[in-house]
């Protein structure tokens, strides 16, 4: 009898899950609440010297001279690294499309304010600073561009001179008879939209140990990475490995958010590493050089969409014409983001047709990096912005014209326009669900009672798709290939029948060790605090990838109960040897082999791992004692894009309604977030309180997005945030206490039923919060169609209408 | 180079003398000369509240501070929170772990210390309060909200009796 992996926490071998589903205390706590989990800067191996890098302060330059030998011969100076070792031991990085990438440390120019052109590994953080302000570099000034539009005109100055031009990629997409769409429909509504740059700025910096061994030209690097099977292939590739040369140590790192994957850093230090003979070099980023050009910003946008609409209100056509700036080229996966609004391209809507004009750009600002969400919090805002524009003029309710224009349940699996298919969903309960919890008609009369006595008060009511576990052929067409994202565990019984988990991915916070004790407590029917999960560096973990794409919850779910079947059947064969009965007449449950039918003929699971480690004598001819199994789990039926880049490709689709109220003071400009209601259907909630901590959280950073963060430029390249003083993340009086409420419709393809479910508030607030504000200022006759909505960008368009 | 300068301190109840170079950080020095590297870096200067230990009762920021300021000084860090006797955590760490006050847990030691300060000062404070009290701290993963629900906890576990301080501070 082969059993399958369970569709839901109710089809596991226990008579009731005691763990998933449920509230679970986090195993990963108690070592962070005293201070003893290993983050990377904790880590000191003998011999350890500490890096530090010089970066550039002009946005675009020709390096003539770089002289290095003062630092060189500063006491406690062990190695120093410049262009010129970049020349010799390095390549471009793997990490962006063709022509697009950079090394990790300038060689002939600089491209950006921060990029590195020498390191220092020094005795000490301290001494390797002082050596750096010893090193010159001669400087030739170019001129910079600093936006898309400097950086397409006739004669601008390229960031890589062996490209024709600064656009990285300029293509369209078309899905369905746009043209007929657009023609037929009674109103076409069109705006322009401007995003600003943000990012992702976990609490933790990025850093890392490197230590080069020079004996046998291999490279271990420790360090606080997300991806680390992914970064170790990359370190191969730029640093002239074989990629079995290359083991990355992944440490337990403080958030991370997406925006913690920049590798120059880790390149540095190795080299540094390999210039000292093989000491380990330390490389800690500081905040300064996190804003400044850490793998930390993301989104630069420039919008023009075009929403097509019948007179009844029915959504049938969508335009979006996307400029992105990516920085100084694309070796931050920056591509990437622009192209993951394919998954969830026309939301939650019925729109037919839609078509997507996607222009990549260089410009001399940091290069652009992931962040949660990864594209789709600026698509949202501007979907989500275009259907009340069109509610407005129309005098539809916001709530009613999304109402009528939603996939149905019985629509699913339900294939959008841009070609992703959406597993299931109940749009309309959610709506009203939070619409009875914020008490939407009673947020109406405030609002018209406020407006009577000249407050600008305003709600937004904003649903989103959320696209979880992500696969590369979402990004087919932009220029990473694949199919399948592989996410491997190991799962062993000792021969005192204790469990160990073991994964490729260090923790980041979203509670993921937890679920895998939570996942294989119940299967084998054990305690939790008994299951122990285990880390496993690069070279001995199965194939894995780690945080991203919301994916991993599912990931590891389907990971897990593949290898706890696989030694499910394995421990059949034996007890049913042992029990002496036929195979198919053992049954998993509770943690014990029955014989079904004979009550009492059972045995415990840690008697068949005792067994099979203990006494060959007594197994079925031919078996392997080994009570131990890996799993790699794969999204099943995933396709190769098509060349419109469609393809299915994130195999789930939360969905989300939020409602917010806002008030916008007309003397300063600033909004005040009333209240805030989210109703989330994210599948099968396997630790229901890590859920809403991911909604709370991606509350908090779109709040942060659309009122109060912005890297900003001035007109000559030089960046203007380096401090938190400068780059406002939102504290504890500025993020709103959310009411949730949750809805769970389990995705049918899924472990479990559980969708993704760590970006979903991320799509969804800064178009909640941004739709709330217009709500508020439309009556005065203005808008605001760029983020962050800061009281400074508010109170100009007040004046206007003063 | 600078002369190294004499530093007396006590942490967590336990003495250290050592030779400091003057400008070494605070936060360095509890990190990586006495090995206390529960007090995290997250900005250096002052905004993030990740480095906050207490100092003679104060909450402070030790980025800002120097190590040859702490000289004479009694301070507080996480590391002092657990009570290494029986094992127990103090009702803070565990009302974090009940209310799932932390995610990445970066932020949190700080978070810790201030709700030590506040709490040592305020056994039950509102919500307003508690706001007020934990402003300077940043936290990139909850969302704040399951923090408040933490200190809420906290409180309600210590009100009525004094707050029990760190483990083997004075």
């Amino acid at each position: 009898m082969t059993s399958t992996i369970p569709k839901l926490p109710q089809d596991m071998p226990v008579t009731s899950p005691r763990y998933v589903g449920k509230e679970v205390k986090r195993i990963e706590d108690p070592g962070l609440v005293t201070g003893r989990t290993e983050f990377i800067d904790n880590l000191k191996l003998p011999g350890m010297a500490h890096a530090a890098i010089l970066r550039t302060p002009h946005p675009h330059a020709r390096i003539i001279r770089v002289d290095a030998s003062a630092a060189e011969q500063l006491p406690g100076v062990v190695a120093v690294l410049t262009g010129e070792d970049i020349k010799r031991w390095c390549n471009v990085g793997a990490t962006s499309p063709e022509g697009w990438g950079s090394t990790p440390m300038a060689v002939e120019k600089v491209r950006f304010v921060g990029e590195p052109v020498a390191a220092v590994a020094a005795i000490s953080r301290y001494v390797a600073e002082d050596a750096l302000e010893l090193i010159e570099v001669e400087y030739e000034l170019l001129e910079a561009v600093t936006n898309p539009e400097e950086a397409q005109a006739p004669n601008a100055p390229k960031l890589f001179e062996h490209n024709a031009s600064n656009v990285i990629l300029d293509r369209n997409y078309t899905w369905g008879d746009v043209d007929r769409v657009f023609a037929e429909a009674d109103h076409v509504y069109t705006e322009k939209f401007r995003w600003n740059r943000v990012g992702a700025n976990p609490m933790e910096t990025s850093g890392c140990v490197c230590q080069w061994d020079v004996v046998n030209n291999s490279l271990t690097c420790y360090g606080s990475y997300q991806t680390p099977g992914f970064i170790a292939l990359g370190r191969a590739a730029s640093l002239n490995l074989p990629s079995n040369r290359v083991k990355v140590v992944a440490h337990p790192h403080g958030g991370s958010f997406g925006g913690k994957g920049g590798p120059r850093g880790t390149d540095i230090a190795a080299l540094l590493s390999r210039k000292a003979d093989g000491k380990p070099v330390k490389y800690i980023e500081d905040r300064v050089e996190y804003l400044l050009a850490g793998a930390g910003q993301s989104w630069d946008r420039y919008y023009q969409a075009s929403l097509a609409v019948k007179a009844d209100g029915t959504l049938v056509g969508l335009k979006v014409n996307l400029v992105d700036d990516q920085g100084a080229g694309a070796e931050g996966y920056g591509t990437i983001s622009a192209a993951k609004p394919l998954a969830a391209f026309t939301g939650c809507y019925t729109i037919e047709a839609a078509q997507y004009d996607l222009k990549l750009v260089a410009t001399n600002r940091a290069p652009t990096y992931p962040y949660r969400g990864y594209g789709p919090p600026p698509h949202n805002f501007v979907l989500e912005s275009m259907v009340d524009i069109a509610a407005r003029d129309l005098g539809m309710d916001a709530a009613q014209i999304r109402r009528m224009n939603y996939i149905a349940p019985d629509q699913f699996p339900y294939t959008i326009p841009s070609g992703n298919e959406y597993d299931s969903g109940r749009y309309e309960v959610v709506l009203d669900k939070v619409i009875a919890m914020a008490n939407y008609r009673e947020m109406r009369e405030l609002q018209v009672k406020a407006r009577t006595e000249g407050r600008l008060l305003g709600i937004g009511i904003v649903n989103t798709v959320e696209p979880g576990v992500f696969d590369w052929n979402a990004y087919s067409t932009v220029g990473v290939p694949g199919v399948g994202v592989p996410e491997g565990v190991k799962v062993s019984i000792d021969i005192l029948g204790q469990i160990t988990v073991t994964v490729g991915f260090a923790l980041e916070g979203q509670g993921q060790y937890t679920l895998a004790a939570q996942l294989v407590a119940d299967y084998f029917g054990v305690e939790m605090e008994s299951v122990r999960v285990t880390y496993a560096s690069t070279d001995i973990a199965p194939p894995h990838f780690g945080h991203g794409g919301s994916r991993l919850g599912v990931a590891i779910s389907g990971a897990i109960m593949g290898a706890c079947n696989k030694i499910e059947e394995k421990f059949r064969l034996v007890s049913a040897a042992l029990m002496q009965c036929e195979p198919e007449q053992i049954e998993l449950m509770d943690g014990h082999l029955r014989v079904k039918g004979m009550p009492g003929a059972e045995m415990h699971i840690a008697q068949v791992a005792g067994t099979m480690l203990g006494r060959s004598d007594l197994l079925p001819p031919g078996m392997e004692p080994c009570p131990e199994a890996s799993f790699v789990w794969t999204a099943p039926d995933r396709n190769e894009p098509d060349e419109q880049g469609r393809c299915k490709s994130y195999l789930t689709a939360a969905n989300a309604c939020h409602i917010a109220m806002v008030e916008v003071d007309r003397d300063t400009g600033v909004t005040d977030v009333l209240k805030y209601f989210i109703v989330d259907d994210c599948g099968t909630r396997l630790n229901p309180a890590t859920v809403e901590g991911q909604i709370q959280g991606g509350v908090a950073q779109g709040v942060g997005a659309v009122l109060y963060e912005e890297y900003v430029y001035a007109a000559d390249g030089q960046p203007l945030v380096s401090l938190f003083s400068d780059y406002l993340l939102p504290g504890i009086h500025e993020v709103p206490m959310t009411e949730k409420g949750a809805l769970e419709t389990p995705s049918p393809v899924t472990p479990l039923g559980a969708k993704g479910c760590g970006e979903g508030a991320i799509h969804t607030t800064p178009a909640t919060i941004m739709c709330a504000i217009n709500d508020a200022i439309h009556p005065l006759g203005i808008q605001i169609t760029e983020t962050p909505a800061s009281p400074n960008r508010l109170w100009q368009l007040l004046q206007e209408v003063r | 180079m600078t002369a190294l300068q004499h530093v007396t301190v006590t942490v967590n109840g336990i003495t250290y003398e050592r030779s400091v170079d003057p400008r070494l950080s605070l936060v360095d020095f509890l990190r990586h000369e006495l090995h206390l590297t529960g007090t995290h870096v997250g900005c250096e200067h002052g905004v993030c509240g990740a480095c906050t230990i207490i100092k003679d009762g104060m909450a402070v920021r030790s980025c800002l501070l120097l190590a040859v300021q702490s000289d004479g000084t009694n301070l507080q860090t996480v590391e002092g929170l657990r009570n290494a006797e029986t094992g127990e955590l103090h009702p803070i760490q565990q009302a974090f772990i009940d209310e799932h006050g932390l995610q990445c847990g970066f932020c949190t030691p700080g978070f810790l210390m201030s709700t030590l300060e506040l709490l040592a000062d305020n056994p039950s404070p509102t919500d307003q309060e508690i706001k007020d009290a934990l402003d300077g701290n940043l936290c990139r993963c909850t969302g704040y909200q399951s923090i408040i629900k933490s200190v809420r906890l906290a409180a309600a576990k210590t009100s009525g009796g004094k707050l029990a301080g760190t483990h083997g501070s004075a």
